[in-house]
């Protein structure tokens, strides 16, 4: 393997990493506060992908009830961005009081939140699905506005593409895990949010309002999958309202192989996947999509909490 | 009479297919294990059962079996899949809560991608005219009944042995089942490889009930599907599969005015039948039988 070849895979493996790192964080917080896997979560990612589109291009295809329709106004990608996740923030709190807290509030099993969740998941896709149709949409090449839409950098007399999504890609993300670390282990409301990690009935003791900080913990949980959604619509387009489900599926290796409900974790699991797919030999190509999960069933073998996670002991 | 059969025999015949596939989460889940598997191993036995309908390596067993191949066919693929079954169960079973659940996705899609790319499988077109032993949709009901009427059995009779009560008190406390000198995790391998092997043979007999075979048949979509089969129906009632699987099967023929918000309206009944029947459809009925008593103890 040349140089270049090897600076490629790492620049495509850490930029497709860093994605999967951002959407299992929204798995993992909610299973560090609840114990339950959130399973509407990549219908979120797929929401905020759509909406980041609807803000950012407005110019819908021709199947679905909003076809041949245009927005009337263009918001820049940042801002889109934004919009997008937001709204994903805010159908994640949507998904807690349907999906989450009528179940919460009787005591009911949590094998009941699981199917719930995907009940959501489903109504969320389809109605996407009736909206604008099962056509894939993708970015137009000026979305960056003048920025070019890729870099080409010599490596030793070898040639080394550097795209222009991926360097966004990866800004984003370390703007986030810098934000996200600072709002977990800075501010009052993270601590708080820790704390009902922890023991959800001390917290309450304590005077922590639990309820909020679930609803909190679900909008940012949507923010980061509607993020997530977007930055992956932007690299390779939106395929179809039903793109989300294999990158849910692919979140639940990453937060399995970083440990479950540990939020470095996460961002470990999500390179270490990311980084996976890109070294795959080009022979094996064919086999990329099963790389997580090949990942996965041998971390359950091997090291069942993760390679970040604490091992519990189960006390009665 | 017959008219209608005509009209609703391949629903009648779907639906007990389905309930078959909801009712091998049944068993596992009677040990309080969630599994996803479910529609694997449907998949894997779809496939034992074509290939050995459609390839030519195995045209004299064919034609030295006659229709005595079919009983082959659910054997070897209730083989096949009790034994990935114990390879996929034991490291995912020592550990409690959702790694089951967790490893039977991971078994699900990585199986997905090996049959598209295997030749024998047909890749992503599939494998195409499946030989089939009825002429009517109806008469898959002579391999789909009398499964079904092995497996109610079957689970009755475990409810009322050591193995069955093993099961219900590990999903009842998993620690309190150990100390009583349960090897918990012995139990749970067993009851989700009887769920493997039954979901197995199902898959073998949907294969020439379906005609063609293909890597959509294991979608999450279907996983999800047959999750909630057990759940709405009732997963602590022998009956539960099959009361959930006549729900949501039928429901989309009923619900077909509504067109493309059809799906929606199925997101709309998980969501809800969650909320208000915990205990699922069977837990309904049986409240309604013995009003004022807590419903749906198995």
């Amino acid at each position: 393997m040349n140089i270049a070849l090897f600076l490629q895979n790492i620049l495509n493996g850490l930029s497709i990493g860093a994605v999967y790192s951002i959407f299992a964080l929204g798995y993992t917080l909610v299973f560090s506060i609840l114990g339950i896997i959130n399973f509407a979560h990549g219908a979120v990612f797929t929401l905020g992908a759509y909406c980041t589109y609807a803000l950012a291009v407005g110019d819908f295809g021709l199947n679905g009830l909003l076809a041949g329709l245009s927005m009337p106004f263009r918001l820049p990608f940042p801002l889109a961005l934004l919009g997008g996740s937001l709204i994903a923030g805010i159908t994640g709190v949507l998904v807690e009081r349907l999906a989450f807290r009528p179940l919460r509030a009787k005591g009911a099993d949590a094998l009941l939140a699981l199917v719930s969740s995907l009940g959501v998941a489903l109504i969320i896709v389809n109605l996407l699905q009736m909206l604008v149709g099962a056509e894939i949409y993708s970015f137009p090449s000026d979305i960056f506005g003048s920025l070019p839409m890729a870099m080409i950098v010599k490596v030793g007399g070898k040639v080394l593409a550097v795209r222009t999504v991926q360097i966004i890609i990866l800004a984003v993300s370390m703007v986030l895990l810098v934000l996200l670390a600072w709002f977990m282990n800075r501010t009052r409301m993270g601590k708080a949010l820790q704390a009902t990690a922890e023991n959800p009935e001390t917290a309450s003791l304590l005077g922590i309002n639990v309820d909020r900080y679930i609803v909190s913990t679900f909008f940012i949980s949507g923010v980061l999958g509607g993020l997530a959604g977007t930055l992956i619509g932007a690299s390779f387009g939106l395929a179809g309202p039903y793109f989300g489900v294999s990158y849910g599926l692919k979140g639940l290796a990453v937060i399995v192989l970083g440990g479950l409900g540990s939020i470095p974790g996460a961002v470990l699991g999500g390179v270490v996947i990311g980084l996976g797919e890109a070294f795959l030999p080009p022979d094996y190509s064919s086999l990329k999509e099963a790389v997580a999960f090949i990942m996965l069933f041998f971390i359950l073998l091997a090291r069942p909490q993760g390679l970040l996670g604490r091992q519990t002991i189960q006390k009665v | 009479m017959s008219a209608f059969f005509d009209q609703y025999g391949f629903l009648m015949v779907a639906i007990v297919q389905q309930a078959l596939l909801g009712m091998s989460l049944w068993y596992p889940l009677m040990a309080g294990q969630l599994s996803l598997a479910s529609i694997g191993f449907y998949s894997l036995g779809g496939y034992i059962a074509a290939i050995m309908g459609t390839n030519p390596w195995f045209a004299p067993w064919r034609e030295a079996l006659g229709p005595a191949i079919y009983p082959l066919q659910w054997l070897i693929a209730l083989i096949v899949s009790a034994l990935i079954g114990l390879a996929v169960g034991i490291p995912a079973l020592r550990l409690r809560g959702i790694y089951l659940a967790l490893a039977t996705i991971a078994f699900v899609q990585v199986l997905n991608v090996l049959v598209l790319i295997t030749d024998v499988t047909g890749g992503a077109v599939g494998l195409f005219g499946i030989p089939q032993p009825f002429v009517s949709r109806l008469g898959y009901i002579w391999f789909f009944g009398p499964l079904l009427v092995l497996a109610l059995i079957f689970s009755a009779r475990l409810t009322r042995t050591v193995a069955g009560r093993s099961f219900m008190a590990i999903r009842d406390d998993e620690l309190a089942a150990q100390a009583m000198g349960i090897s918990t995790t012995f139990e749970k391998v067993r009851a989700f490889v009887i769920g493997c092997a039954l979901a197995g043979v199902t898959g073998a007999m949907s294969a020439p009930f379906l005609n063609t075979w293909n890597a959509r048949q294991s979608s999450f979509d279907a996983s999800v599907a047959c999750l909630a089969y057990v759940l709405i129906g009732g997963a602590r009632s022998i009956w539960g599969p099959l009361l959930g699987a006549a729900l949501l099967v039928a429901l989309p023929e009923v619900l077909r005015p509504l067109k493309d918000a059809r799906l929606i309206m199925n997101g709309v009944v998980l969501v809800v039948a969650c909320i208000y029947l915990p205990q699922g459809l069977a837990g309904l009925l049986a409240s309604l039988r013995r009003p004022g008593k807590e419903a749906g103890h198995a």
